[in-house]
């Protein structure tokens, strides 16, 4: 008769068997010998997220770049969970089913190259990086080395609604180059005439928090990683103008992303402050067509900041398992680091602005945009963008979002700032300790 | 001789048939169990990892998120567990009834949502209780608020809904277990106990109550386990952040997070999931040593 | 039994209504994705409550912008595949445990039904590296594998399987059926509500299998149903008609099945208990 601990003892051993061929095996991540860009038929696999946005991109960014090498094919493909795919495949150590190019969101490229640096390829030589805006290429450089090409822009903008800030009595520019002092006074007002919220945001996001920080030049970390939040003015600052923000009655709370759409697209809110590829919500409300316009983001009274910030937006990277690495690179430079052409296809029919700055000087860039009234918008947004400050995000972008996001709910709540930011700051700490 | 020779042959049958489930049981589940308590005695991000005995269990006791995700997963298990479950008692009492009409019609209806998946059932539901969402526009036309409630950005109210979510999603589930369960109670012994004058409620609790025993234990340990364990819900409803304030983060979420969120840390994430594991081991213990009292 | 009922007449009309507003409640979540996925995204987000349009349009823009067709097929393949293959192999050992019962065998079941606690997040690296070695990626086997042998289906089968008679075991002994044959011959048949009622429970599991296929499925065309429905929502924006759309024909399967497999559920769960 078979007792509990010989079953028990019977997987053990299994357990221990497996165990041991599966470290025998080691992981030979040693990309192939750096072929030369040839004429044989090469296929190169790139993963992304939206069809309508980044992956539409790419398959252009394709289309381009074949014309030059017609034995190129890219299979482009449209990627749930990205993060977590690659996480996973990463931490087993198989890279064989990664694809070449993987676009990355600019706030967790350090997390995945300090964590995995054997897993990226420096681009340094390799693409033209030269061109790009100073902050986007910042995000992707570790150790002196660049991994990623900057893509699309997430410069910051106040996105308004001119009929309902005009019924208030204002003027579109009254909004622009404002302190948020000057913006919640401007809110109130609005909200008073119109009965209309200013803006509107995600409940228990940091977005508002890390965009006021950007705009500062300032990040939940210093240069050398530590945790700067219960002394950081900065933070401080952003906390108690958010906790002025809602408090006023200026900013309205949705409760997640889908409400906060909604916010825009019923009118419920005169504004939205966000990076800049919130366009692709606001303009399918048609009927608001011609009553959109974009200022430049408020700036602190007390803290020194400028009139610009960056939220979101992305990059491309390269996985040294490519089999190909020298055509992927290749790829990128000659389109997304080399090609107007690219951006003037994808700009009108996507709005994804990309932050190469020669493609700013193309005429289609200075089209007068008719949902936003005619205004030009995109020159707008390459002229803010080439104005935000550079800041680092770091590898525990992630961790501090979320410690941040927890404390201004305190602080909304009725804690003390200093209360709060002090436990954010010791949570933070403990997370991140080893 | 001979009798003895069969009697082998048929155990060695036996071993044969219950073999390949097992084996596939001991290989897909109790192995990765195992390989996850050597990766939860080290720590490191990402494959950066080295060895560290207890630490991982000891760090956990000092988390405060983790400790939050504990208490969010008890607050589902006490509310929800005990709501659903005598719901489905209640429905499946009433489904037994012989003279009910329309028996059809309404077992299908009380069944129908755990056809549902998760993710889906946990999209409509965020739909029909966003701020302009069909709940808020039902609650302003009768003038029971005047303004609309924000149910998924309150700490409590985003609670309340993923609760909703769970009992409407598995109610039906439950009804069908108890429906099973009367089909094995003799008609003839209620029969004797209202001849005998009792009321009807004197007959659930003590006949009904007691012979369903076994399956009341059955779905009280299939609940706990699953609300222990809950993540597709939630993450759904309130997304990968645990709604306001950490208010509806759980524990598979958290582990999750540690996992795929923030920089990868495996051997703590493996600590978090063994405390899972060692909680319905106890909770299960318990239920079982309370149903067996017999 | 006339008087009994007019006595308990208040009675019986709150258990109808209280029936009916279950029976609405229970409705009322696929009432509004249906009719939701008639409407234009906007006004999906607004709030509207009626019929719609925009069925054809969230039609064609779904089916042409997102991999519908073949997810829908790969669903479909995944789980019609997992249930045949989780049916035999769970049937067989609960089919095991309970006629060859000993102590050695209760005690494994005991030890099988702790698997059952096994949160999956805690699985999921080591499973997915074992996978991978496996070269079992992107595969219906890979999808299928994890979830084919559960203890609770074992578990299910095993109490099913005690009303099952021995007598009848003894008899086909006699008649020189093997004792496989006994299982496949006599035993499926006489169980085939058992049978109906673990098949819907497993092809709802695989269907709705959300966390593992997104884990191992790497490739385009290994893509499932639940894996797409959120797919739709990750891009900077969603159309809420397409997501609707999706989610009432990733729905349609199992409600049909449960409709038109009801009976066979009900009673084989009923059946089985007795």
């Amino acid at each position: 008769m078979m007792k509990k601990g010989s079953f028990l003892g019977l997987a053990l051993a299994l357990g221990a068997v497996l165990v041991m061929t599966a470290c025998s095996k080691q992981e030979a991540a040693a990309p192939a010998a750096a072929t030369a860009v040839s004429d044989a038929p090469v296929t190169l696999t790139v993963w992304c997220w939206d069809p309508n946005f980044n992956v539409y991109a790419m398959n252009e960014a394709a289309k381009i770049y074949q014309r030059e090498k017609p034995n190129v094919t890219v299979n482009v493909l449209d990627i749930t969970d990205i993060e977590q795919k690659i996480t996973t495949a990463l931490s087993a150590g198989e890279m064989a089913d990664l694809p070449d190019i993987v676009l990355n969101q600019d706030n967790s490229i350090q997390r995945f190259v300090q964590t995995y640096p054997d897993a990226y390829l420096p681009l340094n030589g390799k693409v033209d990086l030269s061109k790009f805006a100073e902050f986007k290429l910042d995000v992707g450089v570790y150790e002196g080395k660049n991994y990623g090409v900057p893509f699309d822009n997430g410069a910051t903008a106040t996105f308004l609604r001119r009929d309902i800030v005009e019924q208030a009595g204002f003027q579109v520019s009254d909004f622009n180059d404002i302190t948020w002092e000057r913006f919640i006074e401007l809110g109130q007002v609005v909200k008073r005439e119109t009965g209309v919220a200013m803006v509107s945001t995600v409940a228990g996001s940091s977005d508002f928090i890390m965009l006021m920080l950007q705009s500062a030049g300032k990040w939940f970390f210093d240069d050398e990683g530590k945790v700067t939040i219960k002394d950081n003015p900065a933070v401080v600052e952003a906390i108690k103008t958010y906790k002025a923000l809602v408090d006023s009655g200026v900013l309205l709370q949705a409760a997640d992303w889908n409400a906060y759409i909604a916010t825009l697209n019923n009118g419920t809110t005169a504004s939205t402050i966000q990076g800049c590829w919130i366009i692709g919500s606001i303009t399918p409300a048609t009927d608001q067509a011609g009553k959109w316009a974009v200022v430049n983001t408020p700036r602190f009274a007390n803290v020194d900041s400028v009139n610009y910030s960056s939220q979101g937006g992305s990059g491309w990277m390269v996985f040294s398992s490519s089999k190909h690495p020298d055509i992927a690179m290749d790829l990128l430079n000659k389109t997304f680091a080399g090609s107007t052409e690219l951006y003037e296809t994808i700009l009108p029919s996507s709005g994804a602005i990309g932050t190469w700055l020669p493609a700013a000087d193309s005429p289609v860039y200075s089209e007068p945009h008719a949902f936003f009234g005619g205004q030009k918008i995109y020159e707008d947004l390459v002229d803010y963008a080439s104005k935000v400050p550079r800041v680092k995000y770091g590898v525990f972008n992630y961790e501090a979002r979320d410690v941040v996001g927890r404390a201004a709910a305190a602080v909304l709540q009725g804690a003390s700032i200093d209360a709060a930011l002090d436990e954010a700051q010791k949570y933070l700490e403990f997370q991140i300790a080893e | 001789m001979g009798r003895v020779k069969l009697e082998r042959k048929y155990a060695v049958w036996g071993w044969l048939f219950v073999a390949p489930a097992s084996l596939m049981i001991f290989i897909l589940s109790f192995f990765p169990m195992i390989q996850a308590f050597i990766l939860s005695l080290q720590s490191g991000r990402g494959n950066n990892l080295r060895f560290a005995g207890m630490r991982n269990y000891l760090r956990l006791l000092e988390d405060e998120q983790f400790r939050a995700a504990v208490c969010n997963v008890f607050t589902y298990l006490i509310i929800q567990v005990p709501i659903m479950l005598i719901l489905a008692l209640i429905l499946a009492t009433i489904l037994n009834e012989q003279t009910l009409k329309l028996k059809g019609l309404f077992r299908t209806l009380v069944f129908l949502p755990c056809v549902a998946g998760l993710v889906s059932a946990a999209t409509i539901f965020k739909s029909i209780f966003s701020i302009d969402g069909l709940v808020n526009i039902m609650l302003l036309k009768l003038h029971i608020i005047t303004s609309p409630v924000s149910f998924l950005s309150d700490p409590v109210w985003a609670k309340a809904v993923i609760i909703i979510v769970i009992t409407w999603r598995w109610t039906g589930y439950n009804t069908i277990f108890y429906l099973a369960g009367f089909q094995t109670i003799e008609t003839s012994i209620y029969e004797a106990a209202r001849i005998d004058g009792a009321n009807a409620a004197q007959q659930f609790f003590k006949i009904t109550m007691p012979l369903l025993r076994p399956v009341i234990l059955l779905t009280t340990i299939m609940s706990t386990n699953g609300t222990l364990q809950i993540f597709d819900e939630v993450r759904t409803i309130t997304g990968t952040s645990g709604g306001p304030g950490n208010a509806t983060l759980t524990i598979s979420q958290y582990i999750y997070n540690l996992s795929f969120l923030y920089s990868p840390q495996f051997g703590y994430a493996a600590a978090a999931s063994y405390t899972i594991l060692f909680m319905v081991a106890v909770l299960s213990f318990i239920q079982m040593k309370i149903g067996d009292k017999e | 039994m006339n008087n009994a009922m007019k006595k308990v007449r208040p009675a019986v009309a709150f258990m109808y209504a209280f029936l009916t507003l279950i029976a609405l409640v229970s409705a009322f979540p696929f009432v509004w994705m249906a009719l939701a996925s008639t409407n234009k995204s906007v006004d999906i987000v607004r709030g509207r409550f009626f019929f719609g349009l925009n069925l054809l349009e969230n039609w064609s823009a779904l089916f042409s912008a997102y991999p519908m067709a073949s997810s829908f097929l790969n669903s479909l393949r995944n789980a019609v595949v997992g249930t045949i293959v989780s049916l035999f192999v769970c049937s067989l050992a609960g089919y095991g445990f309970q006629v060859y019962r000993d102590k050695a065998k209760d005690r494994l079941m005991a030890v099988l039904l702790l698997s059952m606690m096994v949160p999956f997040a805690s699985v999921m690296i080591p499973l997915f590296r074992m996978f991978s070695q496996a070269k079992l990626l992107n595969t219906t086997l890979g999808i299928i594998l994890p979830s084919v042998s559960t203890a609770f289906l074992i578990f299910f089968f095993r109490q099913n399987s005690a009303g099952f008679p021995m007598e009848i075991v003894q008899a086909a002994r006699v008649d020189g059926l093997s004792e496989f044959g006994i299982y496949l011959r006599i035993y499926v048949p006489v169980m085939a509500a058992t049978f109906a009622a673990a098949a819907i429970i497993q092809f709802m599991g695989v269907w709705n299998n959300y966390l593992w296929p997104l884990i191992i499925l790497l490739k385009k065309e290994a893509q499932t149903l639940p894996i797409m429905l959120v797919s739709i929502t990750s891009g900077y924006t969603t159309d809420y008609g397409i997501l609707m759309l999706a989610v009432t024909i990733s729905t349609l399967p199992t409600v049909i099945l449960f409709f038109t497999q009801q009976r066979r559920f009900v009673s084989g769960i009923l059946g089985s208990v007795k």
